[in-house]
């Protein structure tokens, strides 16, 4: 802390007697929050270690089982698909839709008639609710009814039908599409309000000593927007990996489990088949790997946030 | 960027309409669910599509206000009053703590702010089995309450995340002068505090409403009964039975999107200043 810093916290502290009032502000909302999130988390870790079933659910005493459904959901054919499927979902939408929305912000950073207002309702499809977006892309991605495949028999490039959603090999495919048509606002307002951080006068140096567009886009925009885009990658890959929703109104995790993400094989695990510990043993797992990511995260935003 | 330098003439034009074509495009899903919703069940099948319907239909609209299991309107009120309901908890307890959090002190200040920051990360299926159960043994278990008191978990983080920093932007000048008119901490925190940071409350509000409003896992979970359950649980359940029914689909979905465009429409500005203050849709 700097002299001047320590003189403005003594000052505060003259003011305020009692610093300490503050809690009294903050303490609702935390208990709360203890309450209906805090002790869940931990119920949910006690569960995974027992063997809770619909007669026992709500039971006071339930059987205590050890390390049993870890050691069951890692045997589980199911579980290993699922985690990679969710793997290969948050890598694929991540990049895709990085890519798109550094461009649309790139695009839209110049100064047109129409750059604020359409900007404005490109945000649009970040605000549908989930479960819409889901029937939407269900309807598009329909095997007779698809405009998609309309499209693309029009075109020349099929010749039958996809049945998209119902093949294996496609399903995954169709829910990337819809999770990036959700993902893209995000990625292009973040990217967007880094954009407006860099200094105008830097571009306009660099042309004056040669550089040519591509070169200050990567000397000057990149370098600059880093903590931008670190901030948007990792909460996107926080967003993206707890995905459920979508997932679980497109397909509900089929066909054949091919698009079963950590999220829906444990509520399908908890809330279809009642294997309520093995369900909390998946979503454990689930949150151990965001809490990992979250770390990265929380260093980021710590020197500025708190 | 205000000081960049406006584009005229022909480059205007341009990229005026590259933008709208990408507009176009980006928005087409939208437009595609809307016009399906005003067509029949036949044209819907039809091939080549038409883009606009041929005949006029909004008997899927009509078919749905009357009685029967999937009244979309009746689910269009659950919705209404859950996400109220939500928002509501959400912000008599978030403005309080954003105040708490952005102009004192305390010990275990930081610890909390974790604690709010940490919860914006968790995944819905942690939560859902541990808040089944307890709301089974406090008897909320199919009631709104349920939804609203699971909902505003949603909120409250972002809400306290998002208005500390209106709270820690206003001068202390201003507190102290309420001060020496006779106010204490609490009523200089309701009068003046309150009613300065009034677009960041806004910001709030909107956000707890629409986080609540697009939820299906606490309202599907939690909330057994048909006629109890929320309009995209109601969207669910009729995917369900009735698949192909895409006119009616439509429609259910269109009538979800409504208050949604609405707050777009009216309450734009706020929208853009809650998603670039680093929050997230949970």
């Amino acid at each position: 802390m700097s002299d001047g810093e320590v003189k403005i916290v003594k000052k505060r502290r003259r003011l305020f007697q009692y610093e300490n009032v503050g809690i009294l502000f903050v303490l609702p909302a935390f208990v709360y929050m203890l309450v209906f999130v805090g002790y869940p988390i931990v119920k949910n870790v006690i569960l995974s270690f027992q063997d809770v079933t619909m007669r026992t659910l709500t039971a006071a005493s339930k059987p205590f089982a050890g390390l049993a459904n870890y050691t069951a959901i890692f045997h589980d054919a199911v579980f290993t698909k699922a985690l990679v499927n969710t793997l290969v979902f948050t890598v694929a939408c991540l990049v895709v839709q990085f890519l798109i929305g550094f461009a649309l912000a790139m695009f839209f950073s110049r100064n047109f008639k129409f750059s604020k207002p359409v900007r404005g309702l490109l945000m649009m499809p970040w605000m549908i609710p989930i479960t819409v977006t889901a029937l939407m892309f269900k309807f598009i991605f329909g095997t007779d009814v698809g405009i998609l495949n309309y499209i693309l028999q029009s075109l020349g490039l099929i010749k039958d039908n996809i049945e998209w959603l119902i093949s294996t090999n496609t399903a995954m495919l169709g829910i990337i599409c819809a999770n990036i048509w959700i993902g893209i606002p995000f990625n292009m307002i973040l990217i967007s309000t880094g954009l407006t951080t860099i200094p105008k006068e830097l571009y306009e140096s660099a042309s004056i000593d040669g550089a040519n567009k591509l070169q200050s886009f990567f000397r000057i925009t990149v370098p600059l927007l880093k903590p931008t885009i670190e901030s948007v990658l990792i909460l996107g890959f926080i967003y993206t990996f707890k995905v459920f929703d979508l997932v679980y109104v497109m397909t509900s995790g089929g066909p054949v489990n091919s698009t079963h993400m950590l999220s829906t094989y444990s509520y399908k695990l908890s809330f279809e088949m009642f294997k309520y510990s093995k369900g909390s043993a998946v979503a454990n797992v689930l949150l151990v790997i965001l809490l990992i990511v979250g770390i990265f995260y929380l260093r980021a935003t710590k020197e500025d946030d708190m | 960027m205000d000081d960049d330098k406006k584009l005229t003439g022909r480059k205007n034009v341009i990229m005026c309409v590259i933008s709208v074509l990408i507009l176009c495009v980006l928005l087409f899903p939208l437009y595609w669910i809307v016009v399906t919703s005003l067509k029949t069940e036949k044209e819907i099948f039809q091939i080549p599509p038409t883009f606009w319907p041929k005949v006029l239909n909004t008997k899927s609209y009509a078919a749905q206000v009357g009685s029967g299991d999937f009244n979309m309107f009746k689910s269009f009120a659950n919705s209404f009053v859950i996400s109220v309901g939500a928002t509501l908890v959400a912000v008599v307890l978030a403005v309080p703590a954003s105040y708490g959090i952005a102009k004192y002190r305390f010990r275990g200040r930081k610890l909390m702010m974790l604690g709010f920051l940490v919860t914006q990360m968790l995944p819905v299926a942690v939560l859902l089995t541990p808040m089944f159960i307890m709301f089974r043994n406090m008897h909320l278990y199919n009631t709104a309450g349920a939804a609203i008191l699971a909902d505003a978990t949603i909120g409250i983080p972002f809400s306290v995340l998002i208005l500390k920093n209106y709270f820690a932007s206003i001068p202390k000048e201003l507190e102290e002068a309420a001060y020496i008119d006779g106010c204490n901490r609490f009523t200089a925190f309701l009068r003046v505090l309150i009613p300065i940071a009034k677009p960041g409350v806004m910001v709030c509000a909107i956000f707890s409403f629409l986080y609540a409003w697009g939820d299906l896992a606490y309202g599907m979970t939690f909330i057994i009964d048909q006629q109890r359950r929320p309009i995209t649980a109601g969207i669910f359940n009729f995917m369900g039975q009735y698949g192909t029914k895409w006119s009616y689909l439509t429609a259910f979905a269109v009538v979800t999107i409504i208050p949604v465009a609405l707050i777009f429409i009216f309450m734009q500005k706020y929208i853009i200043s809650g998603m670039t203050s680093g929050a997230v849709k949970g």
